[in-house]
């Protein structure tokens, strides 16, 4: 009888479990769908070292697991690692210019170049919606720590309509600014340790009084910032034989100057060529006609024609791969410390 | 279970008790009882009106009434034809007047738990359609006449393979697992024939997309030879069907001889298939200039490197040879119509005490694809023996030979010939030296071959009234066999044969006893306590000799020995399930009715620890017609109100999952070692699938001929299977798990109305709709979703299983229409470039790209922007069929209608891309129809605004970036679809006419089958999709069928 009773309950308990259920339709016994943050998220990289004064983005660093988005990442408890205080200008914002527009590499005009960036107030770290951390150009040394100080610790606090989750104890480790690249200046210290740097190929030049063909070595590059007039969107290049004697740039004859750099308004004089330009040069990574293959460098060419020791006709040339972060007038100068090239 | 029948009719008779006729002044008292025609049952709740006075049948079919002789009592019911019968002017003391069926469901005897109930005691949900709807209509599969008919169950006839099997849910799809070729693994109902239970969901074969060679066992069953279909829904029905019973059941009773004089009945069918409307392709100039010009006008690169593409294509360049200056219509090699033919003998006899049954089968049917086909030969013997009403023996004996081509595919794709059928006209008709798929699909030696046999013993024996004692044993022996060669010319002078077998087998012993007591006339109580043992087996064998002798030679080994193989497949089986357990019903004057049942399951793949299964089951019926507060409401023919809740179980996975697999290790100390298998970790807690389900349902009968059942259901399946992988640090690879959860819900609504009711006209109208909603509601270990990277016949696009929703969805692009210029694609403000596919690869986006939502905003599109979307299996299934008899004729029209579902139109995409690969051999179907983006300058940096299609020629970026990849909601399209199923005619020769000839009756019939598709969806066909909702060309088409029959008996 006890069996009997306790089914008839168990029958009662489920008709009407049964009605809920069956009837209403509502997600009574059911999860719900919503959004989710995976407990399977996770960041692969947890000291970031990016160079002042540049644009890094660090892309994939997120593995989102069975995160689904849209999902919110947010920079939370920056703090200096030495004195473990709070450090605001990690978050506060600042000018720097942004890209609203593609840069194609085929722009006709400064002003074009410029139109498709504006300047917008940001904080000099921030993380987006994939979870992609920017450190953003106009962090500068003067009021960022940089190495060698121990920088700075935040957290990532990742949210969506499924909760929220927090990814503590990132290191950021910022290097000083090395406006130019090859450079010369040490990434800890920022000071010279080295006399310039070399061309990244040479080819078929060879020494006026040697006769034999320059190295890369032979041939020092120094890129140097010059104070002069009010503009700051200058590139000059000059060209300096051993005895420091200006060559004139015609005699790079063969070189393709109108195409040498992504520059406008060339003038050429006896002593160099400029170009205005717009920095950062590359201005995005991105091949194109101006940069290397991978497109991070800009790539330039002298060239010149002239006869090999059998009395061939070859092609001399000196190329030179470099990028620049800075606003200013810079110089870019070729010595040729060894040996004068041999033009004819 | 005739005998239920039977002792059903005793018990009810005597409850009559003795009739007294009375006789009034000028009025005379009749007192009559109320029989159905053909089972010579009383009919209870008849309604009886004399004009004046108005009474009803009590259970016993018994009336009393007072009318005056000459006047006519008319006699309505909602199952029978309206009855007049004019009083005599000395009435019997007991008439007895006889009513013809209308096919009411609620005087259905119907099966609940091994045991025959009345329809109107039954407790639980199921649904009855007879045998007789199942005439006139050859097909090769009997599933395919049962579209649309009950509520609840989903069919699709996702293959037009003649002998495959369609998909077949009940009450919603019951799994997340995805096969290799793309479909979710079957979860049919099973299926229970003649008291043999076949589950038509193991052994299944991979790419056969069924058990065995691509015959299912279903399509064995001659349509002809049945009786009645019965579909048991919910738990108190499927309760005692236990260890299998999960996704429903399907009891198929054949036919059994009814009449003392013997009955031989000829039915033949004569049909023709038709495919579908067939593409329009552009053929040779045309072809040859689209291609041409995609080349020149649409390259990135230079015009030199265009001419260079052109040249080194010889398709092209080459246009002067007869080689490749052809406009060949390939589709007109491998799609034909057919004529086929089909024919039944059924041999019949007998009576209560004795009777027998003989059914002989033929089918024959061509595919509309060349070389392919099913044919069927089937004999059925049933013999019933009854010496005394308390020893009943039944036996049937039924053997069936199934025999499939298969040209060069697989049971239910085609992929060869639609990819051969997809060739470029510019090609050659097929030869050896022109695509030799195509001769291979003409040609290759491809067959399957299903060997079924089956037997049954039921006894039954009642030594003390009220005591019976019952044992059925059936057993089970199916092979398949599959041979596919291969001929030296078509593969390279290597010519292969491939040569497949299985055997399966199931035996099972089911006994019982049933004991049954009335008291006081009115307190019922039947109970019954049983035990069943299943054993069953399966392995499969397959052999490949490579490079034979000659074509001639197969075997006994081919040249290349390395590469000739043969054994015995993984899949290997052997499990017993033993099952006890016990039924108890109580009925009070068959209002209230309670039924509770127990009963406990142990199988090869329940884990050591988990020891038997439970499976409680509770239901109960009122039937509140019977209350005196309805006692005199007319419109009210019966009603009742149903409950039950229960669970079931279907064993899952393998042994290797429960106790793992042991290897024969290394040779140690000059001794076999014996080593585990690190494959799979074993788990003694595995336990078997588990639908626990409420149900609860209405009937109605209303105003002599309205039939109202209605049905709510929740049904929950727990435990199951997920194989969980493992940390590297475990050793073992994964684990099984039974930690995956699916609850389907939903509302099934069925409604018969007798429009007209008179004797040389009737008209019935019944549709059924049911709602269905699955939720995925556990997944292991707190997992909220999980990706699958699944890849079918043609695409790769990954699934989702997540928590909350519909269980499995196609993760999609979203896509937002097309870039009309290139400077409308958005820009990384931090690196300044534009929207990328991947990373790294250069692919920015420019106009005449989709626009893709960039989901998590890194402007880069890859699998993190997938989303899910939509919906692949239809969430409300219906139907609406009508029958008008007028005289002889009859006229049956069956619809069916799936709606709230969404199909990727993977055709279209296909489509699409064909024109971004110029020097491909497939050919260009026009695209002239479609809104796609054209540019409107030389640079293509700007075109059409607003275009839906991205543009179709950008051949050199389209491989790497897929503009026309399948996977985004641009080919996601709405696959509500309504089905004119098919319309059949049939006419019945006068029987006095017949007479003559000595013929009892002759009925001809013409139909027409799958003949119309009502539907928004833009593919071919929205029903021949696979289950994950993807419209795969690859697919074996859906063909039309009109048929002419004949049904004589003597």
């Amino acid at each position: 009888m006890y069996m009997i009773t306790k089914s008839l309950r168990l029958i009662a308990i489920y008709l009407c479990g049964g009605i809920l259920a069956a009837s209403c339709g509502k997600k009574y016994f059911l999860p719900r769908e919503r959004n989710n943050i995976g407990d399977d998220a996770q960041f692969n990289q947890a000291v970031f070292q990016p160079v002042l004064g540049r644009t890094t983005q660090y892309m994939g660093i997120f593995v989102p697991g069975s995160t689904t988005f849209p999902a919110q990442f947010r920079i939370i408890n920056a703090r200096n690692v030495a004195t473990g205080q709070s450090a605001p200008e990690l978050t506060n914002l600042y000018p720097v210019m942004v890209w609203k527009n593609a840069y194609t590499g085929k722009e006709t005009s400064l002003a074009e170049i410029e139109a498709k960036r504006e300047e917008q107030y940001r904080p000099v770290l921030e993380v987006g919606g994939s979870g992609q951390l920017t450190m953003w150009s106009m962090a500068k040394s003067s009021f960022i720590r940089s190495l060698p100080d121990s920088g700075y610790v935040f957290d990532i606090e990742l949210s969506n309509s499924g909760g929220r989750r927090y990814f503590t104890n990132f290191l950021l480790q910022p290097f000083k600014e090395r406006p130019f690249e090859p450079t010369n200046l040490d990434p800890i210290t920022g000071q010279p340790v080295t006399y310039g740097t070399h061309p990244s190929l040479v080819t078929n030049i060879t020494g006026d009084s040697t006769n034999a063909n320059l190295l890369a070595s032979d041939i020092d590059v120094f890129i140097q910032k010059v104070a002069s007039g009010t503009t700051n969107n200058k590139l000059t290049f000059r060209f300096f034989d051993k005895q420091y004697n200006p060559i004139n740039p015609d005699r790079f004859g063969a070189t393709d100057w109108p195409n040498l750099v992504h520059g406008f308004n060339m003038t050429k004089t006896a002593t160099g060529v400029s170009y205005d330009v717009s920095y950062p040069l590359p201005s995005v990574k991105l091949p194109t006609k101006y940069t290397n293959g991978v497109g991070d460098r800009a790539h330039l060419v002298f060239a010149y024609n002239t006869f090999d020791s059998f009395g061939a006709i070859v092609r001399a040339s000196m190329a030179f791969d470099f990028s620049i972060y800075e606003n200013a007038n810079w110089e870019i100068i070729f010595v040729f410390s060894k040996d004068n090239p041999k033009f004819n | 279970m005739n005998l239920y029948k039977y002792s059903i009719i005793v018990f009810l008779v005597s409850l009559l008790g003795v009739a007294f006729p009375s006789f009034a002044q000028g009025q005379v008292t009749i007192k009559g009882m109320v029989k159905d025609a053909q089972l010579k049952q009383p009919v209870d709740g008849a309604t009886v009106t004399t004009g004046t006075s108005t009474t009803k049948t009590s259970d016993a079919g018994v009336f009393t009434i007072e009318a005056k002789p000459g006047a006519t009592i008319t006699i309505t019911h909602v199952g029978y034809a309206e009855k007049k019968w004019k009083v005599p002017a000395k009435p019997d003391e007991l008439v007895e007047i006889l009513m013809n069926s209308k096919d009411d469901p609620m005087e259905q005897v119907v099966v609940q738990s091994f045991k025959t109930v009345k329809k109107s005691t039954m407790t639980g949900a199921s649904t009855v359609i007879s045998g007789k709807d199942l005439q006139d209509r050859p097909v090769s599969n009997v599933m395919d006449l049962l579209q649309g008919r009950v509520a609840g169950l989903n069919i699709q006839n996702t293959t037009g393979s003649p002998g495959s099997m369609a998909t077949i849910n009940m009450r919603g799809v019951s799994t997340t697992n995805v096969s290799s070729s793309g479909n979710l693994t079957p979860t049919s109902p099973l299926f229970i024939i003649d008291g043999v239970p076949v589950d038509v969901n193991s052994n299944y074969q991979y790419g056969f997309e069924s058990g065995g060679a691509g015959i299912s066992p279903v399509s064995l069953i001659p349509p002809e030879d049945i009786e009645s279909m019965e579909f048991l829904k919910d738990a108190a029905t499927t309760s005692q069907y236990g260890s299998k019973a999960t996704y429903g059941v399907i009891v198929i009773t054949t036919k059994r001889g009814q009449s003392k004089v013997p009955i031989i009945q000829y039915s033949g069918s004569y049909f023709y298939t038709t495919p579908p409307k067939l593409r329009s392709v552009i053929g040779g100039q045309e072809e040859r200039r689209i291609r041409l010009n995609t080349i020149l006008n649409f390259d990135t690169a230079s015009r030199q490197s265009s001419l260079e593409y052109i040249n080194r294509s010889a398709l092209l360049s080459d246009s002067l040879n007869p080689y490749w200056n052809n406009s060949t219509d390939w589709q007109s090699y491998f799609y034909r119509t057919t004529s086929n033919h089909q024919h039944n003998i059924n041999v019949s006899g007998g009576d209560r005490r004795f009777n027998y049954k003989a059914n002989l089968n033929y089918y024959n049917q061509q595919g509309i694809v060349v070389n392919t086909g099913f044919q069927r030969y089937g004999l059925n013997l049933v013999g019933n023996y009854m010496p005394s009403d308390r020893f009943f023996m039944s036996m049937s004996l039924t053997q069936q030979l199934g025999y499939k081509q298969n040209a060069s595919g697989v049971g239910a794709y085609q992929t060869g010939i639609a990819n051969t059928a997809n060739t470029s006209s510019l090609y050659p008709p097929p030869s050896l030296f022109s695509n030799s798929e195509a001769l291979a699909s003409a040609t290759t030696k491809n067959s399957g071959k299903l060997n079924n046999t089956t037997g049954s013993l039921n006894v039954q024996y009642e030594p003390i009234k009220g005591i019976r004692f019952t044992n059925l044993l059936t057993y089970n022996y199916s092979s398949n066999a599959s041979d596919y060669f291969r001929s030296q010319y078509l593969a390279q002078d290597s010519a292969g044969l491939f040569s497949y077998n299985d055997r399966s087998y199931n035996l099972y012993n089911r006994s019982a006893v049933n004991f049954t007591k009335i008291v006081n006339d009115v307190h019922n109580f039947t109970a019954y306590a049983f035990n069943e043992i299943t054993k069953e087996g399966y392995r499969a064998h397959m052999i490949y000799f490579n490079q034979p002798a000659d074509d001639q030679i197969w075997g006994p080994i081919g040249n290349s020995f390395t590469r000739t193989a043969g054994g015995t497949y993984s899949n290997i089986s052997e499990g017993r399930i033993h099952a006890y357990g016990g039924d108890f019903a109580y009925n009070f004057a068959e209002k209230y009715i309670i039924d509770l049942s127990y009963r406990l399951d142990n199988t090869s793949t329940n884990g050591p620890t988990r020891g038997y299964t439970k499976s409680p089951a509770v239901s109960g019926r009122w039937n509140f017609y019977k209350e005196k507060l309805f006692k005199n409401a007319s419109w009210l023919n019966s009603g009742a109100i149903r409950a039950s809740w229960g669970k079931n179980i279907k064993p899952n996975g393998t042994i290797f999952d429960v106790y793992g697999k042991y290897l024969n290790g290394p040779r140690y100390n000059n001794g076999q070692t014996v080593v585990i298998d690190f494959e799979t970790l074993p788990n003694v807690e595995f336990a078997p699938e588990v639908a626990a389900t409420t149900n609860i349902g209405l009937d109605l009968a209303l105003f002599n001929k309205l039939n109202i059942t209605a049905d709510a259901y929740y049904k929950a399946i727990d435990n199951q299977l997920v194989e969980s992988p493992l940390s590297n640090t475990n050793g073992f690879q994964r684990v099984a798990l039974n930690a995956q959860s699916i609850v389907n819900r939903g509302i099934e609504l069925a409604a018969t109305l007798q429009l007209v009711q008179k004797d040389d006209f009737r008209w019935s109208v019944s549709a059924n709709g049911a709602y269905n909603e699955a939720t995925l509601a556990k997944l292991p270990s707190g997992t909220r979703s999980i990706i699958k990277y699944t890849t079918d016949a043609n695409s790769s696009i990954p699934v989702i299983n997540k928590l909350g929703t519909i269980p499995t969805t196609n993760l999609l692009y979203v896509n937002r229409g097309v870039y009309a210029n290139t400077s409308d694609v958005p820009v990384n403000p931090a690196t300044g470039l534009r929207l990328q596919y991947g990373s790294g690869q250069g692919l920015f986006f420019q106009a005449g790209d989709p626009i893709w939502v960039d989901v998590n905003g890194d402007y880069i599109i890859d699998d993190n922007d997938l989303v899910p979307v939509g919906n692949p299996t239809p969430k409300l299934t219906g139907g609406f069929n009508t029958q008008i008899t007028y005289k002889g004729f009859t006229l049956n029209v069956n619809t069916s209608l799936f709606a709230y579902r969404d199909i990727l139109n993977l055709v279209l995409a296909n489509q699409f891309a064909n024109y971004g690969k110029p020097t491909d051999i497939t050919a260009l179907i026009p695209i002239n129809g479609y809104n796609y983006w054209q540019p409107a300058n030389a640079d293509r940096s700007s075109g059409t605004v607003g275009a839906i299609y991205p543009n179709p020629y950008d051949f050199r970026r389209a491989s790497a970036l897929g503009p026309f990849r399948a996977n985004q909601t641009l080919f996601l399209e709405n696959g509500t679809y309504f089905k004119l199923g098919s319309v059949v005619l049939a006419y019945n020769i006068d029987r006095n006419f017949l007479r003559n000839y000595g013929i009892t009756s002759c009925r001809l019939s013409l139909s027409g089958n799958n003949l119309y598709n009502f539907t928004k969806y833009s593919g071919v066909n929205p029903e021949q999709v696979s289950t994950l909702g993807r419209d795969i060309s690859g697919g074996y088409p859906l063909a039309k069928t009109y048929s002419f029959s004949v049904s004589i008996q003597f």
